[in-house]
């Protein structure tokens, strides 16, 4: 039995939603201290790490990558926004309550990798135990970025964005 | 039994229809049939993919304690491949055209593969690898523990032969689609164009790129929608 064929891919189509997404998230974090208030009273912290990769504006241009330290603090950083580029991949720490997850996002594709969840709970004994533990955190890892991206969604998709949040975002990224 | 691990990739997929409960019977059977077959006495190149459990790596069981894992099903599938060592046929070869002095024709290069398939094959042991994914059958979403392709495509087609349900891939077009938008946002976020951001440097001005609204754009090439700064 074969599966369907696919149709275009959401990639192609809308890759660069994910690329601003990541953008938002950056700017979010910098000019409102990066706390979002989620659907369900989920209350999660998200902050920039040491990973950055802008895209390429063009097929004929490179991407370009900071690693290590603050890259978001470096001139390459804002020269670039400054330049209207959206991030490809980011690094992010991911924080709820006393849990704590690192992970790259890839924009395009909204894949996860590299990720890093929280430490197993002191008082998981069994590998049952540890297994149920680390799938609970693997999956409010998802949820977290999904509400994020809803987040993002509702602001980026409402009437008057350009005039609004859209312009404070490109006021930040002419800083 | 092993344990889902604290690191590394995940790609979320995402199905629309009825999968079986995993809590029955039809749902252990239904990956009885997709079960991994070894190949590990195999005379040909082969690769072989197919469900195992956490508890039993040889795909014989689906206890269904090994299938649980809190509030996820835990699905685990193994990828083995027998491939001819390539440096093992590389030396055959050199060897072979040292004894006759010349560069070996076109066919005589296949015969001595040919001849070392059949040979080397049945003992060489097929590189072995097991992936996990965990499904939540009330969200329909699965998240695999991996990123790569290769690997992404060859679960969804188990997946398809095992429960007749394609997935799709976690994008910002499909993943926008499970955020809880009504029907109007998401027909905006069908249509949704890039937004050029303004450049402080450079050639052209956001006010003159703004002329070119509207238009698609590929991934990357900042287009459309344009903000004035």
């Amino acid at each position: 039995m074969k599966a369907p064929a696919p149709g275009p891919s959401g990639i192609e189509t809308h890759g660069f939603l994910g690329e601003e997404f990541l953008t938002w998230l950056w700017f979010r974090w910098e000019t409102d201290g990066g706390e979002f208030q989620l659907p369900g009273g989920r209350v999660v912290g998200v902050a920039i790490d040491d990973f950055l990769t802008f895209a390429a504006p063009s097929d004929d241009d490179t991407e370009q990558t900071l690693r290590h330290g603050l890259p978001t603090r470096t001139e390459e950083a804002r020269t670039a926004l400054r330049q209207g580029r959206r991030l490809r991949r980011a690094r992010l720490i991911v924080a709820e309550g006393s849990r704590q997850w690192t992970v790259t996002v890839d924009g395009p594709s909204l894949q996860l990798s590299g990720a890093k969840l929280p430490e197993d709970a002191e008082e998981t004994e069994s590998d049952a135990d540890r297994s149920a533990d680390r799938v609970a955190n693997w999956l409010a890892l998802h949820e977290i970025v999904l509400a994020l991206y809803g987040t993002f969604l509702r602001e980026r998709l409402a009437d008057g964005y350009l005039a609004a949040a859209g312009e404070r975002q490109a006021q930040w990224m002419q800083e | 039994m092993a344990n889902i691990r604290r690191s590394g990739g995940a790609t979320a997929m995402f199905w629309q229809g009825k999968l079986p409960d995993p809590r029955d019977p039809q749902f252990a059977t239904a990956l009885q049939k997709q079960r991994f077959r070894t190949i590990e006495d195999a005379a040909s190149e082969e690769t072989a993919v197919g469900w195992i459990s956490a508890g039993d790596p040889t795909g014989a069981s689906f206890d269904h304690e090994d299938l649980e894992a809190g509030t996820a099903t835990w699905l685990r599938f193994r990828v083995d491949k027998k491939q001819l060592p390539r440096k093992w046929l590389a030396i055959h070869r050199d060897a072979a055209e040292k004894a006759r002095g010349k560069k070996l024709s076109a066919r005589e290069r296949r015969e001595i593969k040919d001849d070392l398939t059949s040979k080397l094959l049945p003992r060489v042991l097929p590189t072995v690898q097991m992936v996990d994914a965990l499904l939540f059958a009330d969200r329909r979403t699965v998240l695999l523990l991996h990123t790569g392709k290769g690997m992404i495509e060859a679960f969804g087609r188990l997946f398809f032969q095992t429960f007749a349900l394609p997935l799709e891939r976690t994008d910002p077009l499909a993943t926008g689609r499970r955020t809880g938008l009504d029907r109007s946002w998401q027909d905006r976020l069908e249509r949704v164009e890039p937004v050029r951001w303004p450049r402080r440097e450079g050639s052209r001005s956001a006010r003159t790129l703004a002329g070119r609204a509207g238009t698609r754009a590929p991934t990357s090439d900042p287009e459309a929608e344009a903000v004035d700064a």
